[in-house]
C-alpha cells in the first residue's frame, strides 16, 4: 500500500486513525493496534514480507536484552549484523553477486554458473522471487538500536510489542526516514496528546508530499522514461533535459514520500525527522548530504563513518573515510553497478568539495549562485549512473550528450514552468529572512495550498506510480 | 550522535486551523460548483439522431447530460447496448431515427452506449441515468451478452494481460456479485466507486476524454510539448463520429454459422445484472419496455439454436413472471444483419415498426 492510493486515503488510514483516537489513552491497545496496522500495511504488498520483518525484530529485541550487558557483548551485536547485513545481502545483494560471478566464469571459459540463493530458496518454498519493499530501511532502523545499546547510548526496550512498533510504524516503514530508536521509541511511550495544529499540520505535510509525488514526479516521469528507457532514439537535448527531470523526479518522489509520512505521522502525534532540506540549493557536496536523505546521510555518519575513524585523523584518512562511506552508500541503494558508480563518484566530488571550501578565493569570491548550480549540475551528471542503472545505458546517454545533434527535445513546457516555479520557491524560502517571510505570509500559504489541490484534482494524472525507493 | 531534527520543516505551506478550515470550504465549493455551472459555459451540440461518439463513449459525464437533455425534450429514451447505439451504421439509420421517422417527430431519444453489456449498462443507469425522470423506457436485452462465459464475464482466465477485457470496466460491480474475470486492485475499485459517486471526478474525466485524445493532462502535453493547454478546450461538442464499419451482411462478411454455447440463465451474471437493471428503473417509475434481441438465429447451428431458444423462453418467462412489458419480435431477415445482433439500416426500420406496434405504445 502507499500514501497515494484510494486504498490507503479513504479506506487504511481512516479505519487506523480512527481506531488510534479511540484507543490513545490506553499505551498497550494502542500498540497492539498500531503494530497490527503496520504488519497489515507491510504485508498488503506480499504476506512473507511479514515473516522477514517479524524475524529481524524479534532476533534484534533478542539481541538487544543481552547487548548492553553481556560480559559477550561484542558477539550479540556481531549477531545483529550479521544478521540484519546477511538478510540485506541474501536478498539485496545475491543477484548482483552470482550475475557478476558468472560473467567472470565465463570470462574465463569455465563451464560453471552460480544460482541466485535467495531466489532458489524462494522459489523452493513455492514462491515468486520478491525484493522485500523497504528491506533496507527496516533493516538499518533495527541495526541502529542494537548499536546504540551495545555503545551505552540507549536504554534497553524489554518490551517486545513497543520494539516491533517502533521498527514497523507504517508510515516511516518502507522509504523512511530511517528513524533513530532514540527520538522515536522513548514516543512510543505513555499516551500521546494530538492537538488541532498537530492534524493541521500533518495535513498540511500529506498535501505537500501528495503534490510532489502525484503533481511533480509522477508527471517528469513520463517523460524520464520515454527517453531513459530509449536513449539510443534520443539527442543531447532530449537526454540533457531527461537527466534534469530525473533530478528532480527522484528530489520529488522520495521527499514527496518523506513529507506525506511525517504529515501521517504527525497527525498521529509523532514526530518524524527532517529528511531532506531543499538539496537544490546546497553549495556543496557536504551541505547537500546534510539535506538529501538526511536520516541515511548522518545513519552513514554515525555507524560507518565515525566508526572509520572520521575526520580525526590525517587528511588522508579523513578523505579515505569519506570515499569508504560514499561507496557503501551507493551499494546500499542497489546492488547494481550504476549504484556503485554513483557512490564513488559522489565520493570524488565530496573530496574535490571540501578541498576547495578549504580555499578563501572559492568561500569569499566564487559567488553562492554559481556554487550552487555546480553541484546541482554535478549531482545532476552523477544521476545518470543512478537513473542508468546499468553501465551500457549511462554509458549510451552520456557518448550522446556529446556527440548527437540538437534536435528538438519536445519537453512539454508546462512542466518547465512548473519544475522552475517550485525552484524558485526553494530558493525563496531558502533564500533569506525577507523572502521566507513572504512565502509564509498566510494569504501566500492559502493560494499556494489552494493552487496545489485544483491542480491535483483538475490536471493531475490519476492512478498510483510506486515509489522509487522502494526499490532500495 | 547526530542530532535529530523533528521540528524544522523544508517549505512554508503549513496551515493552522482557520486556513485549513478555508481550503477545506473552498475545495468543497470548487468540487461542488464547477462541475454544475459548466454546462452552461459548454456547448452540447446535438441535433437530429445525436447518440454519444463512440470515441468518447467512456465520457459518464457526458451520458448524463446527454440524458436530462434527451428526457426533457423525448418522451421515450432507447437504452442499451451497440444495438440501441447502431455499431454497423449511421446516426439516421439508427433505431431512434426510424422510430421517430415512423411517428414523424423527434419522440425517441438513442441512449445506447457502445460495448455496454448488461453489468455496464445497470452501472450506467444506477449512476449516471439517474436524470431520466419519469420517461418511458425502451430498454434492449442483447443475447448476445449471454452466448458465451467469457461474454458472461465469468471465465477468470480472459486476457490475463488486462484489467478487464470488456469496455466500461468503471460501471460494473467493484465489489459484490464478484466479477470473476474482473482484476483491478482494491485501490482501482475504490477510486471507480468515488468516480461514478462523485460527479466532480466523472467532470475531470469529461474534459479528458473530450478535449484531450482520452489521456491525462500531463500525458496529453508529452505528445503537445509547445501547444497551449487550454487551447483544445473548445467548450463546444458535436456529433463526432457516424457509423463505425461497413454496412453489409454478415453473409458478405464472412461470417459462418456458429456453434454458440450460450450459458444457463440462473448463473448467468449478465443476466442477473439485466434483471437489475430492470429493477432499478421500474423502482424509479420508469415506464419500461423491454425488447429482447432480435438475435441473428440465422447464424446459429441446429444444436446451438435450440439451445438460444431455450435461453429465450427463460427470458420470456421472467419478464412475465415480473409483469415487464415485453417484446420478443422474430428473428429479422438473414440479410439485415451485419453479424450475429447487430441489424443494419433494413433491418433497424423493420425493427422500428415492430417495437412500434407494442400496446406500450398504444396506451
Amino acid at each position: 500500500m502507499v500514501f497515494h492510493e484510494r486504498a490507503f486515503i479513504y479506506v487504511f488510514f481512516v479505519v487506523v486513525y480512527l481506531g488510534y483516537l479511540l484507543l490513545k489513552r490506553h499505551n498497550g491497545l494502542t500498540l497492539v493496534w498500531l503494530c497490527a496496522a503496520s504488519y497489515f500495511f507491510y504485508g498488503y504488498w506480499n504476506w512473507y514480507y511479514l515473516i522477514l520483518i517479524a524475524a529481524t525484530t524479534t532476533l534484534d529485541w533478542f539481541i538487544g536484552l543481552h547487548v548492553g550487558t553481556s560480559p559477550r557483548k561484542k558477539l550479540w551485536l556481531i549477531l545483529s549484523l550479521v544478521s540484519n547485513l546477511g538478510l540485506l545481502a541474501f536478498f539485496k545483494y545475491a543477484e548482483f553477486v552470482t550475475e557478476n560471478l558468472n560473467a567472470a566464469v565465463a570470462g574465463v571459459g569455465l563451464g560453471w554458473a552460480a544460482v541466485n540463493p535467495a531466489k532458489a530458496a524462494m522459489e523452493a518454498l513455492g514462491m515468486k522471487y520478491l525484493l522485500p519493499v523497504g528491506i533496507s530501511f527496516f533493516t538499518f532502523q533495527s541495526l541502529s538500536y542494537t548499536i546504540d545499546v551495545y555503545r551505552g547510548n540507549l536504554k534497553v526496550e524489554r518490551n517486545l510489542l513497543r520494539f516491533a512498533t517502533f521498527v514497523s510504524l507504517f508510515p516511516q516503514l518502507v522509504a523512511g526516514p530511517i528513524e533513530r530508536a532514540s527520538n522515536l521509541l522513548p514516543q512510543l511511550y505513555g499516551t500521546r496528546t494530538i492537538t488541532l495544529r498537530d492534524f493541521t499540520e500533518g495535513v498540511s505535510h500529506f498535501l505537500v508530499g501528495f503534490f510532489k509525488k502525484v503533481a511533480l514526479a509522477d508527471y517528469l516521469a513520463l517523460y524520464v522514461d520515454k527517453v531513459y528507457n530509449a536513449p539510443g532514439e534520443h539527442e543531447a537535448p532530449a537526454l540533457l533535459l531527461a537527466t534534469f527531470a530525473f533530478a528532480w523526479q527522484i528530489y520529488f518522489d522520495f521527499s514527496g514520500y518523506t513529507d506525506m509520512a511525517r504529515g501521517v505521522a504527525q497527525m498521529m502525534g509523532f514526530r518524524l525527522m527532517l529528511n531532506f532540506n531543499n538539496p537544490y540549493v546546497a553549495t556543496g557536496l557536504g551541505d547537500f548530504w546534510n539535506r538529501w536523505h538526511i536520516s541515511l546521510s548522518t545513519w552513514f555518519k554515525d555507524y560507518v563513518y565515525f566508526p572509520l575513524g572520521g575526520n580525526r585523523g590525517t587528511a588522508f584518512a579523513t578523505y579515505r573515510n569519506m570515499v569508504a562511506t560514499m561507496l557503501i552508500s551507493g551499494f546500499w541503494h542497489g546492488a547494481a553497478w550504476g549504484f556503485i558508480i554513483w557512490g564513488a563518484l559522489h565520493a570524488v566530488g565530496r573530496v574535490v568539495t571540501r578541498q576547495l571550501e578549504g580555499s578563501s578565493f572559492y568561500t569569499n569570491r566564487v559567488p553562492t549562485f554559481a556554487k550552487q548550480l555546480g553541484v546541482f549540475v554535478f549531482v545532476c551528471f552523477t544521476w545518470i549512473f543512478f537513473r542508468g542503472k546499468t553501465w551500457e545505458t549511462s554509458w549510451i546517454v552520456l557518448r550522446r550528450i556529446f556527440s548527437t545533434g540538437w534536435g528538438d527535445p519536445r519537453f512539454p513546457l508546462v512542466l518547465l514552468v512548473l519544475v522552475l516555479a517550485v525552484w524558485a520557491y526553494q530558493f525563496l524560502y531558502a533564500g533569506g529572512a525577507a523572502a521566507k517571510r513572504l512565502v509564509e505570509l498566510p494569504p501566500v500559504r492559502l493560494a499556494l495550498a489552494a493552487a496545489m489541490l485544483v491542480w491535483l484534482a483538475v490536471i493531475a494524472q490519476a492512478g498510483s506510480q510506486p515509489f522509487i525507493y522502494f526499490d532500495f | 550522535m547526530t542530532d535529530i531534527d523533528t521540528v524544522t520543516t523544508s517549505n512554508g505551506m503549513q496551515l493552522s486551523g482557520r486556513p485549513c478550515l478555508g481550503l477545506l470550504i473552498f475545495t468543497a465549493a470548487f468540487c461542488l460548483i464547477l462541475p454544475a455551472l459548466w454546462p452552461s459555459v459548454e456547448r452540447l451540440e446535438t441535433g437530429p439522431d445525436y447518440r454519444i461518439p463512440y470515441a468518447v463513449g467512456n465520457d459518464y459525464w457526458l451520458y448524463d447530460r446527454w440524458a436530462r437533455e434527451a428526457s426533457r425534450t423525448c418522451d421515450t429514451l432507447l437504452v442499451g447496448d451497440s444495438v440501441v447505439w447502431g455499431h454497423f451504421v449511421a446516426r439516421e439509420q439508427t433505431l431512434s431515427h426510424h422510430m421517430n421517422a415512423v411517428e414523424g417527430s423527434a419522440r425517441f431519444a438513442n441512449l445506447g452506449v457502445d460495448g455496454s453489456h448488461p453489468a455496464a449498462l445497470a452501472g450506467l443507469i444506477e449512476f449516471h441515468g439517474k436524470s431520466f425522470g419519469d420517461r418511458k423506457i425502451v430498454l434492449l436485452c442483447n443475447p448476445t451478452w449471454m452466448a458465451s462465459t467469457d461474454q458472461d464475464l465469468r471465465n477468470p482466465d480472459l486476457r490475463r494481460d488486462q484489467v478487464f477485457p470488456y469496455n466500461h470496466a468503471p460501471l460494473i460491480p467493484q465489489f459484490r456479485p464478484a466479477v470473476p474475470c474482473y482484476r483491478e486492485t482494491f485501490s482501482g475499485r475504490i477510486g471507480h466507486v468515488l468516480d461514478r459517486n462523485l460527479p466532480f471526478n466523472a467532470w475531470t474525466r469529461h474534459l479528458q476524454v473530450a478535449y484531450y485524445e482520452n489521456k491525462s493532462i500531463p500525458a496529453w502535453t508529452l505528445d503537445h510539448p509547445y501547444e497551449n493547454p487550454l487551447k483544445p478546450m473548445t467548450l463546444r461538442l458535436g456529433p463526432a463520429d457516424d457509423r463505425l464499419e461497413e454496412s453489409i451482411s454478415w453473409t458478405e462478411r464472412g461470417i459462418r454459422k456458429q456453434d454458440t454455447p450460450w450459458v444457463d440463465l440462473e448463473s448467468s451474471l449478465q443476466w442477473g445484472e439485466f434483471r437489475r437493471t430492470v429493477r432499478l428503473l421500474r423502482s424509479r417509475g420508469n415506464p419500461l419496455l423491454v425488447v429482447v434481441g432480435p438475435y441473428n438465429e440465422h447464424l446459429l447451428t441446429e444444436p446451438s439454436l435450440k439451445r438460444y431458444l431455450a435461453l429465450k423462453k427463460g427470458v420470456e418467462a421472467w419478464l412475465a413472471s415480473e409483469k415487464v412489458p415485453h417484446l420478443l419480435p422474430p428473428p429479422l431477415p438473414s440479410g439485415t444483419y451485419a453479424d450475429a445482433s447487430h441489424p443494419l439500416d433494413a433491418g433497424y426500420a423493420l425493427m422500428a415498426r415492430q417495437v412500434l406496434a407494442h400496446e406500450f405504445f398504444k396506451r
